[in-house]
């Protein structure tokens, strides 16, 4: 049964290598092998201005982060199947009509995401420390160990997303009760013990201090919420026969001061209607975020006053930027084939809805500034994020149109997006670390924003839609 | 009187492949024109081509007036088109789809004119559920009428009948034939040759990208021949130049 899994990985690297060529696409983990490589030289510079371990801890929560979003954008369940597969004839899909068990094929896919993103992400990033080690006078062992806890940050973040997410899907319910009682169960211990949770996080107590009692009660930790997810997972379509009142007329209604009111009260429709936006919104904004911050807040006596505010107000905004993933993942040109609607088109629509959904990180930003005690400090730090979200969206447009989400892995579209996005995130941050009122500065953005949205225009309406 | 639909030496490569191989051709209005060829003769990247869903590689098409890539929207305006695959979005129901259509297409009192497909399609009891629990038939018949709803002076339609059953397929040819007959024009793909020889009154046959003859419906009975043993014949003969 092994063929299905190897050619569920051909498929996935055909998917990309034939969206931007197979160089280009083969050079994306040489790309994050370079960065890794490079920045491991400058890890003694860093550690000089660092206490001890706190560079080991952000990666680690970098890597956990990836693991969620991974697992936050692949996994959520037979839902993103059908979404991400519609009638769309991927092996995940067609090998229903074989004599296999949806399970099986299910975990073969889960099985492929996690080896795929692994060989793109975790290798080459661990591999470019193992590399640098020995001129940087780090122990092999530690290097190698370093790969290890690293994949295993990653590991927890999948499979943690992959358990919640098959809660989800069987029940919603459950999932809120459970992320309410695990959320409160971190907030006690953390007041009562005066500890910050994320210093249990299993991967960092091995990376600290390795001993193989601990690496089995890691791993056992891992299958076990890879066992019960699995276990719960449920494998039935959700097809029903549900009749609904037509939203749409009043949407359009309520939307037609928009530019484009049909379109975005569509895409509103798809976002409900799939529970994409309840579950985008936890497993691929919330979580992450909140994991950023609990890291982040351990690194708080290094920043200046109300840096740390301010520098997750910034991470919000790159990640309020992805939802623009969100609401282009749900149809391909192909479904307005038959409609008098050109690319730009779409493109407005989109940004519009990504618009609406911006209230998403105002509330959040806004929920930490007064967790945190820095009510005064809302306003410029919601401008902040939602400045930083709208450009990186722009840029987002730009290089990939209409399909973000694969292009990502276009080493010449992900090297454009790091730079554009790396000299506003630097810029800003320095300006907010130096004053908080200089946050403000932030709606300059919207320039830029609003110049890239219109060049995407030109730019893909000239493309043959007939490719995506 | 110019014509609906005219194309000069209408090429389109994908890689080596060539789809579509230096085509002319000109479709009167009134017509029902039947787009006829094997599996993968390019019938599918032709009408592709002609509703600017994909740009030529080489050659002109002029459809309504409107050239297909400099002006693929006002093309899409005028038309109705029923895709080779039939995707009406996965999160709609049937009424909200056309709902959406008519919102796009700006057609006014759309609620009553998709009560009257519903009805006429016979399907006004799927109309509250989403597009992805619609059986395939139906969601063909939802296609049809997202295709027409707006009385397009040309519809071009890719296999409109494979999904039906007998009596809608009827129901389908019979409304077809009405509606060129109100001097509108179709442009229909198909290789079910019968229903090519029962409704349409000119025809081209494509073969390999290339086109192997245009002609009357008509011409053909009256020299005694039918469509279906014309194609096979002609076919054949094709396969071995
Ligand atoms: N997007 C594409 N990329 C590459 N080749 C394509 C593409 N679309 C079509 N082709 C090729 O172009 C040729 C014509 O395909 P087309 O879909 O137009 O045929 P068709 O006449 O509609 O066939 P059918 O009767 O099976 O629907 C085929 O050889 C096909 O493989
Ligand atoms: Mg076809």
């Amino acid at each position: 049964m092994f063929e299905l899994f190897v050619a569920m990985v051909k498929e996935e690297w055909r998917i990309h290598s034939t969206m931007f060529g197979t160089l280009s696409f083969a050079l994306f983990p040489v790309m994050i092998f370079g960065i890794a490589c490079m920045g491991s030289f400058l890890i003694p510079l860093v550690q000089m201005t660092l206490p001890p371990g706190y560079l080991t801890l952000s990666i680690h929560g970098s890597y956990l982060m990836l693991g969620i979003m991974v697992g936050g954008f692949g996994l959520l369940g037979n839902e993103v199947m059908n979404r991400r597969f519609g009638q769309a004839s991927l092996l995940a899909y067609s090998a229903r009509s074989l004599p296999l068990k949806e399970t099986f094929i299910f975990l073969n896919f889960v099985i492929k995401d996690t080896v795929y993103y692994f060989f793109l992400w975790v290798l080459p990033f661990g591999f470019g420390y193992i590399i640098a080690s020995p001129f940087i006078g780090v122990p092999l062992t530690d290097s190698l160990l370093l790969l290890l806890t690293l994949t295993f940050s990653f590991l927890f973040g999948l499979c943690t997303v992959f358990l919640l997410s098959a809660v989800y899907a069987r029940s919603k319910e459950v999932l809120w009760l459970l992320l309410i009682a695990a959320g409160f169960g971190i907030v006690v211990h953390a007041v009562l013990s005066g500890t910050n949770p994320v210093l249990f996080f299993p991967p960092l107590l091995l990376n600290s201090s390795f001993s193989w009692m601990n690496f089995t009660l890691s791993s056992v930790l891992l299958l076990l919420l890879f066992g019960v997810a699995t276990a719960l997972f449920n494998p039935e379509s959700v097809g029903s026969t549900k009749r609904y009142t037509d939203a749409f007329t009043p949407l359009l209604k309520c939307l037609s001061s928009l530019p484009t009111p049909s379109l975005a009260a569509k895409d509103i429709l798809d976002l409900r209607r799939s529970g994409g936006l309840i579950g985008q919104t936890i497993f691929s904004f919330f979580l992450p975020l909140l994991v950023i911050w609990f890291f982040l807040s351990l690194l708080d006596p290094i920043f200046p006053p109300h840096g740390l505010l301010f520098l997750t107000a910034i991470i919000t905004g790159v990640i309020a930027s992805t939802m623009y993933t969100w609401v282009t993942m749900f149809d391909t040109f192909g479904s307005y084939a038959c409609l008098p609607v050109a690319v730009s088109t779409l493109i407005t629509s989109k940004i519009t809805t990504f618009g609406l959904l911006q209230v998403i990180p105002v509330i959040f930003i806004a929920s930490i500034a007064v967790l945190s005690g820095e009510t005064a400090y809302i306003f410029p730090a919601a401008i902040l994020a939602i400045s930083v979200s709208f450009y990186a969206a722009g840029v987002m447009v730009w290089l990939s149109g209409l399909s973000p989400g694969v292009l990502v892995y276009d080493v010449k579209v992900l090297f454009t997006y790091l730079i554009l996005v790396g000299i506003a995130l630097t810029l800003f941050t320095g300006l907010a670390f130096a004053n908080p009122y200089y946050a403000f500065f932030a709606l300059s953005l919207a320039i830029p924003a609003w110049f890239f949205i219109q060049r995407a225009k030109v730019r893909w309406d000239a493309v043959d839609p007939g490719g995506f | 009187m110019s014509p609906v639909i005219e194309t000069t030496d209408l090429v389109k490569q994908y890689g080596d492949v060539c789809a579509v191989d230096q085509i002319t051709l000109s479709v009167e209005k009134g017509s029902l024109f039947g787009l006829l060829g094997p599996n993968g003769s390019g019938k599918t990247t032709m009408i592709k081509m002609l509703t600017g869903q994909t740009k030529p590689t080489a050659g002109t098409a002029m459809v309504l007036g409107f050239d297909v890539v400099a002006d693929p929207i006002n093309v899409r305006r005028q038309v109705g088109i029923i895709p080779e695959q039939e995707t009406p979005p996965s999160f709609l129901t049937a009424r909200e789809y056309l709902a959406f259509v008519g919102a796009i297409r700006k057609i006014p009192d759309i609620g009553a004119k998709a009560d009257r497909w519903f009805d006429l399609l016979d399907f006004a009891d799927k109309r509250d559920i989403l597009c992805k629990d619609l059986s395939r038939g139906t969601r063909q018949k939802l296609m049809f009428a997202q295709a027409f709803i707006h009385e397009p002076e040309l519809a071009l339609i890719d296999e409109p009948l494979i999904n039906f059953d007998p009596i809608m397929q009827d129901l389908v040819k019979e409304y077809l034939v009405d509606y060129v007959r109100k001097g509108k024009t179709i442009f229909l793909s198909t290789h079910i040759l019968e229903v090519a020889e029962e409704i349409c009154s000119e025809f081209a046959i494509l073969h390999k990208g290339r086109l192997l003859h245009t002609g009357r419906v008509a011409e053909l009975s009256e020299n005694g021949g039918d469509l279906p043993s014309f194609f096979l014949s002609l076919v054949r003969k094709g396969s071995h130049v």
